[in-house]
C-alpha cells in the first residue's frame, strides 16, 4: 500500500510538470466539459471511449478515494481513482 | 446468476449450420431478447458480467428451427478481452444471421460495435432498443435513417415490454429463409469511432422527454446525497423483506410439516417397519423423513426463496452497479473495487455462483480475494436463515452483533490477502445502466431457474447430511465422537455435548452446522452465539469445495477449507472464554 500511494504522489508530480493547461481527471474540477489528452492502454477504456480527444464530461468525484464519474457521449460511466489518476485531460 | 449447470464451452456449438447470433455491448438487455425469442429459461441481468458465457436455445422462423446464441456482451471486437475472443470466434463460424442489439441511450458506442461485425460479411438485423427511455431523456432516433446509413434493417424495439418483436421475427425470417443471402454493406471510411459519432449526430433527433421516477432516481442513487442513504434504506428493507417473509412462510410452512407431513409419513412407517434402529432413522427424533421437512422445507427453503425475489429484483432493476460506485471508496481502501460488492452480495445467496461470478474480476488476485471474503465471511442464504432461527428465541441483538461480526471478517480477510498475495487489483471502470422496472416475464423466469438450481445444487448435498445425521444420532456413534471432541466443544467453546452433530454436519453444508443447535433444549444466549460464530466461520459446504477446486485448484480449496476451520474455532472460543471471564 505504502509503495502504492508512493507511485502516485510520483504520478501527479508528473502530471503537473505537463503543465500547460493539462491536468490529470482525477482532480480537474467537476460538471465541466474536457478533453483527453492521454489515457492509459486499457481494453476497457478504450472500448467505453476514453481515448485521445474524446470528449467527456466530468460530473462527479467521489470522496474518500472513491471514483470519478463521467459522462461519454451518452453514457454514464464511473473509473476508479487509479484510473482517473493517470487520465490526461485539457480543460 | 451464472449457474453452474451452463458453465461449459461445447465445441460443437462452432460447427453448427443453422445458428443465428444475438450480439451486443453489455447491458443493452440481450438476455430479455433471448428469452423473448425462444421462450427457454434463461438469466437476464442488467449488470456487466453475468453473461460471460453464452447461452443456446431453439428459435422457430416460418416453421423451421434455428439454433439462437446469446453472445457474451462486449464493447468491441478487438479480441482484448475473454468475452470478446468467444464473440469472434462465433462471427466466424459462418452464422446465418446476427440480431445486433443496440442501446438508444448510448448510441455512438453502440454503433461503433455494430460497424465493426460488418467486416465479417454476415447478414444483421439491428434492433434498436430502449427506445423509450431514450425518448423519456429527449431522445428520438430515426430509424429508417439509421437503416440507411447501416445498409441493414433497424427494428425499434422495448424489449422489457415485448415491442417490436414481431417485425424483428418477419426481418429475421426474410434474410434466413433466403440461402447464400449476402448482405450490402456501404463502405466505411476513417475511423470506427469517428464515423460512429457522425451516424448518431445524424439520426438523433431532440424531442421533449418527461423523465420517469425511475430515471430521476437512478441519478439521485448516484450521488453520495441522497444516494448512500437511499442505498441503506434499500439495503435493510431488502433485509426486513428477507427476514420478515422467510418467517412468515416458515410459520405456514411449519404447521404444513408438522401437523401433515411428519404424522402421514410417521403412520406410514410405524405401519409396516417394527419399532428399532431402522423406524429411528426414517421419523425418529433426527428421522430423514422428519428433519428433512422440518430444516429444508420449513427452515432453509423459505428465506432462499425471498433471497432471490429480492436479489433477482434488484439485479434486474440496475441498482446494483450503484452501489459499486458509492461503495468503490471504502472497497479500494481494503485493496479490492466497487465491482466486488456486487459478487459479495450474490454470495449472502450462495457461495458457488459468487465464486463463478467472480469471474469477472480482471486479475487472478481479485478473484481470490473475493471468492476467500465469500468463504470466511459471508454466510449463505441457507445459513443466515437457519441463525436467525437460532436467535430467534433470544434477542435480534444477537443478530446484529453477528452482521458485525461478518462486517469485520470481511474487512479483515480483504485487508490481509490484499497484502499478503502478489499481483495487481486493477480499479473500477463500470458503466451505469439505466435504472429500470424489471421485465415481468424475464424476472420470473429468472425466480424460477434460481429456484430450481437450489433445489438441484443443494438437495443432494442435503439429503446426504441429514442420512449422515439420522444414523450418527439413532445409532449411538454420535455420543462415541463427542467423547474425543469433548474438550474442543464443552471446555473451549463451552457448548453441550450434543452440538458435535454440527460440527460433523457442518462439513456437508453450511446451515447443517446451524440447525443441530436449534434442537438442542436449554441453551442459553451465549452458547447459541459462540455455536452461531463456528457455523458461520466454519468450512464452506461440499458444494464450495468443489467449485473452488475447479475455479482454482484443489490447493486453494484445502487452504480456504483449513483456515475457515481453524478460523471458526479460535475465534469463537475467544468469544466464549472473553464472555465467561466478563460474566
Amino acid at each position: 500500500m505504502a509503495g502504492r500511494r508512493m507511485r502516485h504522489r510520483h504520478r501527479n508530480r508528473h502530471s503537473q510538470k505537463l503543465g500547460g493547461n493539462s491536468c490529470c481527471l482525477y482532480y480537474a474540477q467537476d460538471g465541466r466539459q474536457y478533453v483527453v489528452a492521454s489515457a492509459p492502454e486499457v481494453g476497457i477504456l478504450k472500448s467505453l471511449g476514453i481515448v485521445e480527444n474524446a470528449v467527456i464530461q466530468k460530473k462527479l468525484t467521489y470522496r474518500m478515494g472513491g471514483p470519478v464519474l463521467l459522462k461519454v457521449d451518452s453514457s454514464e460511466i464511473a473509473i476508479g481513482k487509479d484510473f482517473a489518476e493517470k487520465i490526461e485531460v485539457r480543460g | 446468476m451464472a449457474s453452474c449447470h451452463d458453465v461449459h464451452e461445447d465445441a460443437a456449438v462452432y460447427h453448427k449450420t443453422n445458428k443465428i447470433l444475438l450480439m451486443g455491448n453489455p447491458n443493452v438487455g440481450k438476455s430479455v431478447f433471448f428469452s423473448q425469442l425462444t421462450g427457454l429459461q434463461v438469466m437476464s441481468s442488467n449488470y456487466a458480467g453475468t453473461t460471460v458465457t453464452y447461452t443456446e436455445g431453439t428459435m422457430e422462423l416460418g416453421g423451421r428451427r434455428y439454433t439462437l446464441i446469446d453472445v457474451p456482451g462486449t464493447y468491441s471486437l478487438d479480441a482484448v478481452s475473454e468475452a470478446e475472443a468467444v464473440a469472434v470466434r462465433f462471427m466466424e463460424s459462418s452464422p446465418l444471421a446476427v440480431v445486433c442489439v443496440l442501446d438508444s441511450t448510448n448510441l455512438e458506442r453502440n454503433i461503433k460495435l455494430g460497424l465493426e461485425l460488418q467486416r465479417f460479411n454476415v447478414p444483421i438485423i439491428y434492433a434498436l432498443n430502449l427506445v423509450d427511455v431514450a425518448q423519456r431523456h429527449g431522445v428520438q432516433i430515426d430509424a429508417v435513417q439509421l437503416a440507411q446509413e447501416l445498409g441493414a434493417p433497424v427494428v425499434p424495439t422495448v424489449a422489457v415490454k415485448g415491442e417490436g418483436f414481431d417485425r424483428l421475427r418477419q426481418e429475421l425470417e426474410k434474410v434466413v429463409s433466403q440461402p447464400g443471402f449476402k448482405p450490402n454493406f456501404p463502405a466505411q471510411i476513417g475511423d470506427q469511432w469517428q464515423l460512429a459519432k457522425q451516424i448518431a449526430a445524424r439520426v438523433r433527433n431532440s424531442v421533449s422527454g418527461e423523465l420517469s421516477f425511475f430515471d430521476r432516481l437512478g441519478s439521485a442513487v448516484l450521488q453520495p446525497w441522497p444516494g448512500i442513504p437511499i442505498a441503506l434504506a434499500v439495503t435493510l428493507a431488502s433485509l426486513g423483506v428477507i427476514v420478515q417473509g422467510g418467517k412468515t412462510l416458515e410459520g405456514i410452512l411449519l404447521i404444513l410439516v408438522e401437523n401433515a407431513l411428519v404424522p402421514f409419513f410417521a403412520t406410514l412407517f410405524s405401519s409396516f417397519i417394527p419399532e428399532g434402529v431402522l423406524l429411528n432413522v426414517l421419523i425418529g427424533e433426527y428421522g430423514i423423513f422428519v428433519i428433512s421437512f422440518e430444516w429444508i422445507v420449513a427452515l432453509i427453503l423459505p428465506y432462499v426463496f425471498m433471497f432471490y425475489v429480492v436479489f433477482s429484483f434488484l439485479e434486474d432493476s440496475g441498482f446494483l452497479p450503484r452501489l459499486s460506485v458509492l461503495f468503490d471508496g471504502i472497497m479500494r481502501k481494503l485493496g479490492v473495487q466497487g465491482g466486488s460488492v456486487i459478487t459479495i452480495m450474490m454470495g449472502y445467496g450462495c457461495a458457488v455462483p459468487a465464486i463463478i461470478g467472480s469471474r469477472t474480476a480482471t486479475t487472478r488476485k481479485e478473484r481470490l480475494i473475493i471468492s476467500t471474503v465469500v468463504c470466511f465471511g459471508v454466510p449463505c442464504i441457507s445459513q443466515t436463515g437457519a441463525l436467525i432461527s437460532l436467535f430467534a428465541s433470544f434477542s435480534p441483538i444477537l443478530l446484529v452483533l453477528m452482521l458485525l461480526l461478518s462486517l469485520v471478517v470481511m474487512a479483515a480477510v480483504a485487508l490481509i490477502l490484499s497484502r499478503l498475495l502478489k499481483g495487481d487489483v486493477d480499479p473500477m471502470v463500470i458503466e451505469i445502466p439505466n435504472l429500470l422496472m424489471p421485465n415481468g416475464k424475464a424476472y420470473l423466469k429468472k425466480l424460477m431457474l434460481r429456484m430450481r438450481n437450489f433445489a438441484l445444487d443443494a438437495e443432494g448435498p442435503m439429503l446426504i447430511a441429514i442420512v449422515i445425521a439420522a444414523v450418527v444420532k439413532e445409532t449411538g456413534l454420535l455420543n462415541f465422537v463427542a467423547g474425543y471432541l469433548e474438550p474442543l466443544v464443552s471446555s473451549w467453546l463451552g457448548l453441550p455435548r450434543e452440538a458435535v452433530m454440527a460440527l460433523i454436519l457442518g462439513v456437508v453444508r453450511r446451515e447443517m452446522a446451524v440447525a443441530p443447535l436449534l434442537a438442542i433444549e436449554g441453551l442459553t444466549a451465549l452458547q447459541a452465539f459462540v455455536g452461531g460464530t463456528v457455523a458461520f466461520l466454519y468450512l464452506p459446504c461440499l458444494s464450495v469445495f468443489g467449485i473452488l477446486a475447479k475455479e482454482f485448484n484443489a490447493k486453494v480449496a484445502v487452504a480456504i477449507g483449513l483456515s475457515t476451520a481453524v478460523s471458526a474455532f479460535i475465534v469463537a472460543g475467544v468469544i466464549n472464554q472473553v464472555a465467561q471471564l466478563v460474566m
